[in-house]
């Protein structure tokens, strides 16, 4: 069918409504945050306008620095840890028969959909004392009350989070991944960790990048987690923004630091792409 | 290796379901406190339900969810006939605009938007609440629908133009009966999306609309209770629920998209 102007027309005031969502509470919300890291402050945190670079100079004391290195850490570990669980769930759900991959993905579906809190703090009562794991600890002779609050308990949890959005870009790179390539890799005399290294971890590249992308600045910006399951000793990133927004009511420091998280998620999608062009780009020469 | 990584898989699987199967024995608990097992019991249930309290953050978080799943599907159908049947001039650059959520972390909209509200001088409430979950259920909801549209064959509303039918007999007895299940999703993915949200409602919401899972977070710093265990179980059968309406297999197209499916 031809293009008529009536259809053109059509189209264009179908993309009004949410053209203006996006504008009025995306895009100029996150315009004026930008505007106001960079504006002088008052002693009690309040926004006076003009033009500074102290706030991203006052990220830089220990105290701000101190948490930003942590969360750094637990972002890596984190996005490390979802990635390579991620990709031995992707890869054992994706060489099983066809008809029982849907089975065993609604299996990762089911925990992502329900609550987050929910499934944050079920970890309370799974590790807490008079839990099933401190009670099996007993049992054997370990003297043990509560993991939580416990570093191990947020890393845990953490990964409770992000695993299925790491699974889920994993998987859909890897159902493209003809299986006879991995009969093909065995028949020239390749081992597990050669066919893997060489077919599967190239072929699933923008999937494990996705998966990278999805778990490393989002777990910068939790906040829940370090509170219910770190007793609030070691703050995210998230954390400090909710305080300075909502306690300290210091919007010039909290703006900066959101465009510190803005800036490293960019940064992270454009790495993602740049890697997953660079690996496609070898693979075609 | 394969059997290392088929029991390592295993034992994820174990993993994932581990919180949850403590949190639904736990809510049986008859005990006054989590972590001390009295035998079983559905007292908790019965408490949940003569908590005046946490009904009325039930009852904020139903309105918004389903205020703003019904704001995301609508704005997402339009979005996507746009982006999909009349492929428009510079569509590449509005399915960007309308996916920018999905990559700014959550924290940063919600205190964009905190900031935006206070300046106009929006006073935090139901609007606030429900325009910041469109925002963050868009996305998802034009990709739902999206994805149904594009898998749609083309023909199929030509010919109903060919036997006479006009645009709008066209759209109400072909177009539209062929998508429900994309739009059902698209609806019940928000709602569900906006229902558990956290994060931006802890920047949206206002004196006397704090929200469900708000009222749970601010519990729960004072120690976790045996009722929410009652709590968190239902709402894993409202996941189910949803799950089911949903269907594994768009759930599957949506999440893990594959090479077979545009």
């Amino acid at each position: 069918m031809s293009r008529t102007r009536r259809d053109n027309l059509a189209g264009a005031l179908m993309m009004v409504p949410a053209s203006i969502v996006i504008l009025v509470l995306v895009i100029v919300p996150m315009v004026i945050i930008a505007r106001d890291s960079f504006a002088v402050s008052d002693p009690l945190g309040g926004n006076l306008g003009g033009f500074t670079l102290d706030n991203y100079a006052k990220l830089l004391d220990p105290v701000y620095a101190k948490t930003m290195g942590y969360s750094l850490g637990m972002a890596v570990l984190n996005a490390i840890v979802c990635t390579v669980v991620g990709y031995v769930v992707a890869y054992y759900i994706a060489t099983r028969p066809a008809r029982r991959q849907p089975l065993l993905l609604l299996l990762v579906i089911i925990p992502f959909l329900t609550d987050f809190l929910v499934r944050t703090f079920s970890w309370i009562t799974l590790l807490g004392s008079g839990g099933p794991i401190i009670g099996l600890a007993k049992l054997v002779g370990i003297p043990a009350t509560s993991l939580v609050p416990s570093q191990a308990a947020v890393v845990l949890s953490l990964l409770y989070a992000f695993l299925p959005v790491a699974v889920f870009p994993i998987y859909a790179s890897m159902r493209a991944i003809d299986p006879s390539l991995r009969e093909a890799a065995a028949d020239l005399g390749a081992g597990w960790w050669q066919t893997h290294a060489r077919v599967y971890v190239p072929l699933s590249a923008s999937g494990l990048a996705s998966s990278v992308m999805l778990t490393f600045v989002p777990t910068l910006g939790v906040f829940v987690i370090p509170v219910l399951l770190g007793g609030g000793k070691d703050p995210l990133v998230g954390n400090l923004i909710v305080t300075l927004f909502t306690e300290f009511r210091n919007e010039p420091l909290g703006a900066a630091l959101s465009m510190v998280v803005l800036v490293l998620m960019l940064v992270t999608v454009a790495l993602a792409g740049v890697v997953t062009r660079v690996v496609t780009k070898k693979r075609s020469a | 290796m394969d059997r290392v990584v088929a029991w390592a898989s295993r034992l994820v699987f174990v993993f994932l379901y581990l919180p949850i199967a403590a949190l639904i024995v736990y809510s049986l608990n008859a005990s006054d406190v989590n972590y001390r097992w009295e035998g079983v019991s559905l007292r908790w249930y019965a408490e949940l339900f003569a908590d005046r309290m946490l009904l009325e953050t039930l009852r904020t978080s139903l309105i918004v969810g389903l205020l703003a799943a019904l704001l995301a599907t609508a704005l997402g159908f339009l979005s996507s006939m746009a982006l999909v049947r009349f492929r428009v001039k510079g569509r590449g650059a509005f399915l960007g605009a309308i996916l920018i959520p999905l990559i700014v972390p959550e924290i940063v909209l919600g205190v964009s938007l905190l900031t935006v509200f206070s300046t106009v001088g929006v006073p935090a409430g139901f609007l606030t609440l429900v325009l910041g979950h469109t925002v963050i259920t868009l996305p998802l909801a034009t990709l739902v629908q999206m994805g149904a549209m594009s898998s749609l064959d083309p023909s199929l509303p030509d010919a109903a133009a060919d036997l006479g039918a006009g645009a709008f007999t066209t759209f109400r007895r072909v177009t539209f009966p062929l998508l429900r299940p994309a739009i059902l999703a698209a609806f019940l993915l928000s709602f569900a999306t906006s229902f558990g949200n956290i994060v931006i409602s802890t920047f949206t919401s206002g004196v006397g609309t704090t929200t469900l899972p708000l009222r749970i977070y601010s519990q729960l710093k004072t120690g976790l209770t045996p009722e929410l265990n009652a709590l968190g179980t239902l709402l894993v059968v409202l996941t189910l629920a949803i799950i089911l309406i949903v269907g594994v297999g768009q759930l599957r197209r949506i999440l893990a998209g594959g090479p077979d499916q545009t």
